[in-house]
């Protein structure tokens, strides 16, 4: 898939290959995606799943998300959410609902971008120092939505 | 849309049921299929029957990475996978990866770099206030006995034990609960400047026999406590909480990296036997429970093996706060503490415990101390014993052969501060004073009920004389410093509630004044009225009175050319009819 030559390439392409990304555990294993339903024929929402980094409050919490593509693929961000409850900034706190402006990558959103960017992105925000240290939820809870 | 062209699409990696299905149908028998299991740490391969529940799958894995399967989570494309659930479920293919994550029985661990804590450490957070997930920092404050309902309230926790340093300990874990407190003792100025003390602290942690033991077995601790720079350090972590907290996470991480170094979560298991132990039970001992002492000796262990780490010498503030508070008096208390330390007989152990004979004095002047006081004389099982607390002998001791070190403590007691006539009364009665409180009479007394009771009268109705009768101001002042006031200087000047305050006249409230202590033991009737006599001569002009005493001094100052009788005299008063000293106090205001 030539997306850097600039040809559009058909999206359910590109998301057949993050598809496989994920199910192949590309990358250093902290963060994990794939889709919500294996049946579903329009690769539009996906789970994603961040393991807390180390040395942080969010080490050793394994949090879960829910990432949804917008008919704009790929040209638009997706909207992501968080699942387990995280206290980060840029998340909402009741709906755990990412605020795109305030995360670089959602915010500055380019088409060869992909879950994996977004899940790491969100990753190496943990590890800042302004939210590395916020005081986290107790483990386990979610989003009631 | 895109939908219907995918339908039709290319073949996909792998898709759901339907497609593993498809495959799956012209087979009878489970195939077996590769499947990566990937830790951040390392990566494995494992050959598993196709149809296998993620139970089995982690059986194998419990294998071969040496856990335990309660301790796996396993994780495929982004989703959890659960033990009832099978591989084929989740679409996992042959030569698929799926990520592990292995948590730790205490804590979840995330990845290689965060492996569990050790015991050591558990049995640390266990012990330390921490367990109660309160960011409080170290020190327990003794203030929390008055917000707590005093003695009142712990004995209703089962507080109904006669042992003292039962009682500290519980004292201890009540103020660890309250952290308003502990920031307020930690603002004290005079906790600042003793923690701001590395040699004061140094002998505390010397003073203590078990800490001695530990120290004899482990060398590198008492390089530890040599280290200047360590212990200032260690102090100034101890005065800001925040970064004490700081410290106590950087230390637990430390410690989890620890665990990582192949041989060291054994290493980690040693340390805390070694060292945590013997320094939290030697921390225990005497001052009823040092929840940091093992987070301080673990991250000395830590030192050794992580140099980059400066040390956390957690415990020293604990040692200190415990004995201000949890007596009732608290001088004694502080002085005791201080006591082992000036038995090295430094003089910053002895500034220093001056200054907690300041310090002592002011947690005195607050409601909370006064109905703990109200608390302790009504348990006078509690008194006896922690009077016949050891360490209030040695203190006691300590005091009796360096009277100036008493002297020094009475004297600066803010109480004083401002009735320098006082103080040279004082002075005298020191040794007499250190003496009745060896007496066990005075003990006997001082656990006798009635007597206390009648002590906490004087002591009120020194208040009131003083409210009523300025005159006698300096027979009020001793009245607040505790229970060792009420049998001391607090006890001539009281017993107002005898006579009518209103008389300015001290021949008149002498009489009344020596009347009213009849009723106490003997020896306490002895030493009041001696300190009646000394009060009521003082008594009567409080000018007069320094200059009637330094007649001499003065003589023989004016005889040396110091002409300003003024400033000769608050000299002498300040050097307590000291000669040579007012004089260097003289020639140090004048360059002449």
């Amino acid at each position: 898939m030539a997306v850097s030559t600039g040809v559009k390439v058909p999206h359910n392409f590109r998301l057949l290959e993050e598809l496989e990304e994920g199910q192949k555990g590309v990358g250093d294993g902290t963060v994990s995606w794939g889709l919500e339903d294996d049946e579903d024929m329009t690769l539009i929402r996906w789970t994603g799943m961040i393991i807390g980094p180390p040395r942080t409050n969010y080490e050793n919490r394994i949090y879960s998300l829910k990432v949804e593509w917008g008919p704009k693929y790929p040209e638009a961000s997706p909207s992501v959410r968080f699942v387990t409850k995280i206290n980060m900034n840029g998340i909402n706190n009741s709906s755990g609902m990412v605020d795109a402006r305030s995360i670089p990558v959602l915010a500055k959103w380019q088409n060869s971008y992909s879950i994996k960017v977004v899940l790491q992105e969100l990753r190496r925000l943990m590890m800042s120092k302004e939210n590395m240290k916020l005081p986290q939820p107790p483990e386990g809870q979610t989003y009631n939505n | 849309m895109a939908e219907n062209g995918e339908s039709s699409g290319p073949p996909r990696p792998s898709r759901g049921p339907a497609a593993a299905q498809g495959s799956a149908a012209a087979q009878a028998e489970p195939k077996i299929i590769k499947v990566t299991v990937k830790t951040p740490k390392e990566k494995e391969e494992f050959a598993v029957p196709e149809n296998s529940s993620v139970q089995q799958f982690k059986e194998a894995i419990s294998k071969r990475f040496k856990s335990q399967t309660d301790q796996l989570v396993l994780i495929f494309a982004g989703k959890i996978l659960k033990d009832q659930d099978t591989l084929i479920q989740h679409g996992i293919h042959d030569g698929l990866t799926v990520h592990l994550v292995i948590k730790s029985q205490n804590r979840p661990q995330g990845q290689s770099t965060q492996p569990s804590n050790a015991a050591g450490t558990n049995a640390t957070s266990a012990s330390t206030p921490r367990s109660n997930s309160t960011p409080i920092s170290t020190n327990s404050n003794p203030f929390g006995l008055g917000s707590l309902g005093g003695l009142a309230g712990l004995s209703s926790l089962g507080l109904s034990s006669t042992n003292f340093s039962e009682l500290q300990s519980q004292m201890q874990q009540q103020l660890m609960a309250s952290p308003e407190m502990m920031i307020q003792i930690m603002e004290n100025p005079f906790v600042q400047s003793m923690l701001s003390n590395p040699d004061l602290m140094r002998q505390l942690i010397m003073a203590n026999p078990q800490m001695q033991q530990l120290i004899q077995r482990n060398p590198e601790i008492s390089h530890l406590l040599n280290n200047p720079d360590i212990m200032r350090q260690t102090l100034e972590i101890a005065r800001n909480p925040a970064m004490m907290q700081e410290m106590m996470r950087n230390q637990d991480l430390a410690l989890s990296n620890l665990e990582s170094i192949p041989g060291g979560y054994n290493a980690l298991r040693r340390m805390y036997t070694d060292i945590q132990e013997p320094m939290l039970n030697a921390a225990q001992e005497q001052f009823g429970g040092n929840p940091f002492a093992s987070v301080g000796s673990s991250s000395s262990s830590g030192e050794g093996t992580q140099p980059s780490r400066t040390e956390n010498r957690d415990p020293l503030p604990n040692p200190w706060a415990p004995p201000p508070a949890t007596q009732s008096s608290a001088t004694t208390s502080t002085t005791t503490s201080t006591g082992s330390g000036s038995g090295n007989s430094s003089s910053n152990a002895t500034g220093n415990t001056v200054a907690a004979a300041n310090y002592v004095a002011s947690i005195f002047s607050t409601p909370g101390m006064q109905s703990l006081l109200q608390q302790i004389t009504e348990n006078p099982q509690l008194i006896q014993n922690m009077l016949s607390a050891p360490y209030m002998r040695s203190m006691m001791q300590s005091l009796s052969q360096n009277p100036d070190l008493a002297a020094q403590m009475m004297l600066n007691s803010p109480l004083f501060t401002a009735n320098p006539q006082l103080q040279e009364q004082m002075r005298p009665q020191l040794p007499a004073f250190l003496q009745q409180m060896q007496n066990p009479d005075t003990l006997s007394a001082m656990s006798n009920p009635r007597a206390m009771q009648a002590l906490m009268q004087i002591q009120q109705g020194l208040q009131t004389l003083a409210t009523e009768a300025p005159g006698l101001i300096p027979s009020f002042t001793p009245g607040p410093i505790g229970p060792i006031g009420p049998t001391g200087p607090a006890g001539p000047p009281g017993s107002t509630g005898s006579g009518g305050p209103t008389g300015p006249t001290v021949s008149s409230a002498a009489p009344s004044e020596t009347t009213s202590p009849t009723s106490e033991s003997g020896p306490n009737q002895q030493f009041i009225q001696q300190m009646v006599q000394a009060l009521a001569g003082a008594n009567a002009p409080q000018l007069p009175n320094p200059e009637v005493r330094f007649q001499q001094q003065l003589e023989q100052l004016n005889a040396m050319g110091f002409l300003n009788r003024e400033a000769n005299l608050q000299a002498l008063i300040a050097t307590g009819g000291d000669i040579n000293a007012a004089i260097e106090r003289l020639l140090g205001s004048q360059p002449s």
